[in-house]
């Protein structure tokens, strides 16, 4: 059941943020509603104090993509379907393209943003890994000041993240990569059309003569929250690429996969396949340049 | 006969499309009157219980309450049910299964009614659970229903040749077992129902998404102690039911009925998803233990068949279920010796009913499944095996009726199946394929892999064909009655409303009878108005069920229309002065007699000379079908009186690294007698595959303790669009003589087979059998299925 609520379309973010303030934590902002709706069919107590909907996607600022000399810029408001669609997106951010065209439905990539999929943070959500293996920042404003977090800072646990009680994100900021880096994002689901994710996996390589200088690999729906394996791409960083490192490097990612979320339910499935698929995103990726 | 159609077999519109796909079709969700009230229903959170007592004190004054209804407000039956009468309107010795409902509460705002749900004090002693239906029988098991001895719903036992000594001719021997799900019908619309109280002694008005609008007039009469004509039942456009809109809607309808008729105004009860999917009935999971002996030159001896059918809380169609499987659990192959044994049984999961396929899909998926293993084991391949067993004019099913006076396709299209899809030549690449390259096994226990273990990106897929074979019993058979009414009414400028006995349900039956009406008649289908279903406009027809759409119904419309031609002859007669009526043409508008032009009248006209010359242009067409029979003891008779056939063969890619299995093409061979709607046909083999491959894959609903995990489709996956690949259609059309000329029966025999040919595909792709559908990712890699330990849904 839908609760009976307040609904507003503010015009900016300064009237957000002063509407936000004034229903002293009862009000929520709502983007596509993707996430918010069903958790009401649900009851989940994630939202069951929320009196007032505040809509961002009103706010005109907040639906841009710009792009400035070295990084894009991504309003809060952008849409799966928008980012999808965007030339800049596709050209510099290829796996950002790829993860948000497997969104959902068409239907639901119209109205959900990849602002409101990590700052939900479910486990399985699809933006999260490209955007940390882009080293993405977040711009977030309150009445006070604004600042810049990256988001791998930004995301704490499943569903819960950085974002203070009356603050709002505006922006999302991706640096422009090496034109020298490659990669690709790699999704499983139980089905082809409208899938939740089983796994994802992110991955951004940049060689030189058969040395591995830069890489960066993040995966989705195998750990609590989506999230970079550090130590994994230290381990190989400056080595040199043979058949037995890239099943190394998979097997290590199982190992740390393992430690941080433990034997869960589906591990018999999950653990085996996210090492194989690693497997193959690198030798695809650095077995045949 | 042969006979040159106009209409028939001819792409038409359908009759709603123009309302269905401008949103103007009226669904039950959609009607609204005035002063109307809201039905929510109240569950206990438990799966076995007994109910001590409940207090509504807190409640009852509350000003958003008209009324609370529970099982004191019934005055006639309190317990329904088609065959046993053991399922409460309102729960009230015991709670069963977790779907069931103890009481509802009434008021005009729904939103108001769903906040104070939860405030009546219920007080239960919950009982021990049953879930597991093997356990039913055992001696120490819950009793589910304490006014029966035991949980046994039903049992019927087949018994053909000595079957012992028919094992011990044998030279081999396969014994597997096989197991299948409950399933969801997954209709896209949710039950609605507005019950209507009528002035005076006029009785009552019920509107809602109901399959079969009969059936649930005789259950609301008995539940409100009312005669049947006092009660109308009418049919709102169905958002889909698949044999879903049956008991639930009888249940709905008949606590829509007693609010309405205690509060004297208009109640509407309407279900969310969730509520939908832990109330409905689903298929009945089956547990099939099959033994098979068999000589190595491929023919089958012998067969043993022991099933299990978990029925849930209530017998539902359980008893009618089970008796199709029984009917046809060994396949469309001669066997001289036959013993089957199939048990429905009661648990407290929930209760299994009618769907589309109706005690085939578990058994086909079984006994074909089984079949290629023979030929496997044999070396021989699969075409071959079911050659040498299949059915041919004049074979003796298990039940020991001859097949005859209908058209014996079984071969025919098993043939057309093979060389459409270069059957064997794929089957064996793809075999040979699978054998040099072995689907890898893992070499570590552990989760974490071994560097041999892993799998080239290039060597990921395998390939695979694979083929499932059946026949089908057409229409009820030795089930029930099995007769349908049709009204025609012409009117005197050539127009016509039509009308049957059996409902709309989506798959198109005002179409097909139109086109019916309009090529005996030889006029368009858009002259033809087909009328609402309602009890009270036309004779009980039986329910919607078995296929027997276009072959029963097709029959009444048929006879209908043949009456009015011959009347309308009469008169074409009478006007032309001629001595005779043969050669006589309905066609185009027009009816005139071959070659002479002197003698030829616009439809239009005819009609309305008819009308001023008093005839009666307004007729019942009634079809029945031919007598069938049954033993109970021994489970032989003529089961049904006629039978359609089918192929499909499905191609598929394994992912062996994943488990995902992605469905490349589906060729769908099917005989159903004469095509008499094609795109109608058409939709039905792309919906009943799709459904078929949902069942084959990815569709489950899995219970914890009796408790669905899925309770909505975030979590109950069934197809999208993108998940099949191509589908063929190809139909051999037999000419039979039943209904209209011998158009019989296609949308159960579409789904039936779909998860069967999968599972061959499979097999063949990666040299493993599957027995447990659906065979979804962990299936596949791990030969398992994993749930989570608990009933948490997403992020709440």
């Amino acid at each position: 059941m839908i609760p009976e609520l307040k609904y507003i379309r503010p015009k900016s973010v300064d009237e957000a943020l002063n509407f936000l303030e004034s229903f002293n934590g009862k009000a929520k902002f709502i983007a596509g509603g993707t996430d918010i709706i069903p958790g009401f069919q649900q009851q989940s107590k994630r939202f069951s104090d929320i009196k007032v909907l505040i809509d961002t996607k009103s706010i005109k600022e907040l639906n841009k993509i710009e792009t400035a000399q070295d990084s894009l810029i991504i309003g809060a408001a952008c849409t799966f379907s928008e980012i999808q669609n965007n030339k800049q997106v596709s050209e510099y951010f290829p796996l950002l393209t790829k993860a948000t065209s497997t969104v959902g439905s068409l239907q639901i990539r119209n109205l959900a943003t990849i602002t409101g999929n990590f700052v939900n943070n479910a486990p399985c959500a699809d933006s999260v890994p490209p955007l940390l293996v882009y080293n993405a920042k977040i711009e977030i404003q309150s009445k006070k000041k604004t600042k810049e977090i990256a988001l791998e800072d930004f995301l704490i646990a499943p569903y819960k993240n950085q974002l203070e009680p009356y603050e709002i994100v505006t922006k999302i900021i991706i640096p422009k990569p090496s034109s020298k880096i490659r990669g690709d994002f790699y999704k499983l689901g139980r089905r082809r059309g409208v899938a939740i994710s089983r796994i994802t996996l992110a991955v951004l390589v940049e060689t030189d003569k058969e040395i591995i200088r830069d890489i960066r690999i993040a995966g989705g729906a195998v750990t609590p929250i989506g999230k970079r394996f550090h130590e994994l791409e230290k381990f190989v960083k400056n080595k040199t690429i043979s058949n037995e490192l890239l099943k190394e490097m998979a097997i290590e990612l199982g190992n740390q996969i393992l430690k941080d979320t433990g034997l869960r339910w589906s591990t018999a499935y999950k653990l085996p396949v996210v090492q194989q698929k690693l497997y193959h995103m690198l030798t695809e990726l650095c077995m045949k340049s | 006969m042969q006979y040159k159609f106009n209409i028939v077999g001819k792409n038409v519109i359908r009759q709603d499309g123009l309302e269905k796909v401008t949103g103007q079709a009226k669904f039950a969700d959609d009607i609204n009157v005035s002063n109307q009230l809201y039905g929510v229903m109240v569950r206990v959170p438990v799966a076995h219980a007994e109910i001590k007592s409940i207090d509504y004190s807190k409640i009852q004054h509350h000003p958003a309450i008209e009324t609370i209804c529970d099982s004191n407000d019934i005055t006639g039956n309190k317990k329904i049910g088609p065959i046993k009468k053991d399922q409460p309107v309102f729960a009230y010795d015991k709670i069963r299964t977790p779907g069931d409902v103890v009481y509802m509460l009434v008021g005009e705002s729904e939103n108001d009614l769903l906040k104070l749900k939860n405030k009546v004090k219920i007080d239960y002693e919950e009982l021990p659970i049953l879930s597991d239906p093997r356990k039913s029988l055992n001696s120490d098991a819950p009793l589910i229903h304490s006014q029966f001895e035991d949980n046994l719903i039903v049992h019927y036992p087949l018994r053909k040749g000595d079957v012992d000594k028919g094992f011990q001719e044998c030279e081999h021997t396969l014994e597997q077992t096989y197991t299948t799900p409950h399933i969801e019908h997954a209709y896209i619309e949710p039950e609605a129902v507005i019950a209507i109280p009528k002035e005076g002694n006029k009785g009552i008005h019920i509107i809602g998404s109901i399959q079969n609008p009969f059936t649930t007039r005789n259950v609301v009469a008995a539940v409100l102690n009312f005669p049947l004509a006092k009660i109308r039942i009418e049919q709102a456009e169905l958002g889909g039911s698949f044999g879903g809109k049956d008991d639930t809607m009888n249940v709905l309808s008949t606590r829509a009925a007693i609010a309405a008729i205690k509060t004297g105004r208009p109640v509407k009860i309407r279900y969310t998803r969730e509520d939908s999917i832990l109330e409905s009935y689903k298929r009945h999971p089956y547990i099939m233990n099959y033994k098979v002996g068999y000589n190595k030159d491929g023919k089958i001896k012998a067969m043993k068949v022991d099933i299990l059918a978990d029925g849930g809380a209530y017998a539902s169609m359980s008893p009618f279920v089970t008796w199709r499987s029984v009917v046809q659990a060994t396949g469309p192959y001669e066997i001289e010796n036959v013993w089957t044994d199939v048990r429905a049984v009661y648990t407290n999961n929930p209760y299994t009913g009618a769907m589309r396929g109706f005690g085939s899909p578990q058994i086909i998926f079984a006994q074909e499944s089984l079949i290629d293993e023979i030929a496997h084991k044999l070396g021989m391949n699969p075409i071959k095996m079911r050659e040498i067993n299949g059915y041919k004019l004049g074979s003796y099913t298990a039940s020991g009726q001859k097949l005859q006076n209908h058209d014996v396709n079984l071969l025919k299209v098993l043939h057309t199946a093979k060389e459409k899809t270069q059957f064997v030549e794929k089957w064996n690449k793809f075999k040979n394929e699978a054998k040099e390259n072995p689907v890898k096994e893992f070499t570590n226990k552990d989760v974490i892999l071994n560097t041999v273990d892993f799998i080239e990106p290039n060597r990921e897929w395998k390939k695979g064909i694979g083929l499932a074979l059946s026949f089908r019993g057409c229409s009820l058979g030795a089930e029930g009655i099995d007769a349908v009414s049709a009204y025609l009414s012409l009117q005197s400028d050539g127009s016509a409303y039509l009308l049957s006995g059996l409902a709309e349900n989506g798959q198109g039956l005002r179409t097909t009878f139109s086109i019916i009406t309009a090529e005996v008649l030889g006029i368009g289908v858009d002259n033809i108005y087909y009328l609402e279903l309602d009890t009270a406009h036309i004779g009980d027809s039986g329910p919607t069920v078995a296929s027997r759409s276009t072959l029963m119904g097709g029959g009444a419309v048929k006879n209908a229309s043949d009456i009015l031609k011959s009347r309308l002859t009469d008169v074409f007669v009478k006007h032309f002065n001629l001595s005779e009526n043969s050669n006589i043409i309905f066609e185009n508008q027009q009816v005139y007699i071959k070659d002479s032009l002197k003698t030829e009248i616009s439809f239009k006209e005819l009609c309305s000379l008819a009308y001023a010359a008093g005839t009666n242009m307004g007729v019942m067409g009634w079809y029945a079908g031919p007598d069938v029979g049954w033993d109970e003891e021994t489970g032989q008779g003529d089961a049904y009186f006629t039978y359609v056939y089918g192929c499909q063969v499905a191609e598929v890619k394994v992912n062996q690294v994943t488990g995902e299995v992605i469905v490349e093409k589906i060729t769908a061979v099917h005989d159903p007698g004469k095509v008499i709607n094609t795109l109608g046909a058409l939709g039905q083999v792309y919906g009943g595959v799709t459904q078929g491959a949902g069942y084959g894959l990815w569709e489950a609903v899995s219970n914890h303790e009796s408790k669905i995990r899925e309770l909505n489709f975030d979590q109950y996956l069934i197809p999208t669009s993108k998940d099949i690949d191509e589908i063929e259609p190809i139909f051999i059309e037999g000419e039979d003589d039943f209904g209209a000329w011998g158009a019989k029966s296609l949308g159960e025999p579409t789904l039936e087979l779909t998860a069967a040919a999968i599972a061959n595909a499979i097999r063949n792709a990666t040299g493993k059998r599957f027995f447990n559908l659906p065979i979804n990712l962990e299936e596949v890699l791990l030969k398992r299925k994993l749930h989570p330990e608990d009933l948490k849904r997403g992020s709440a």
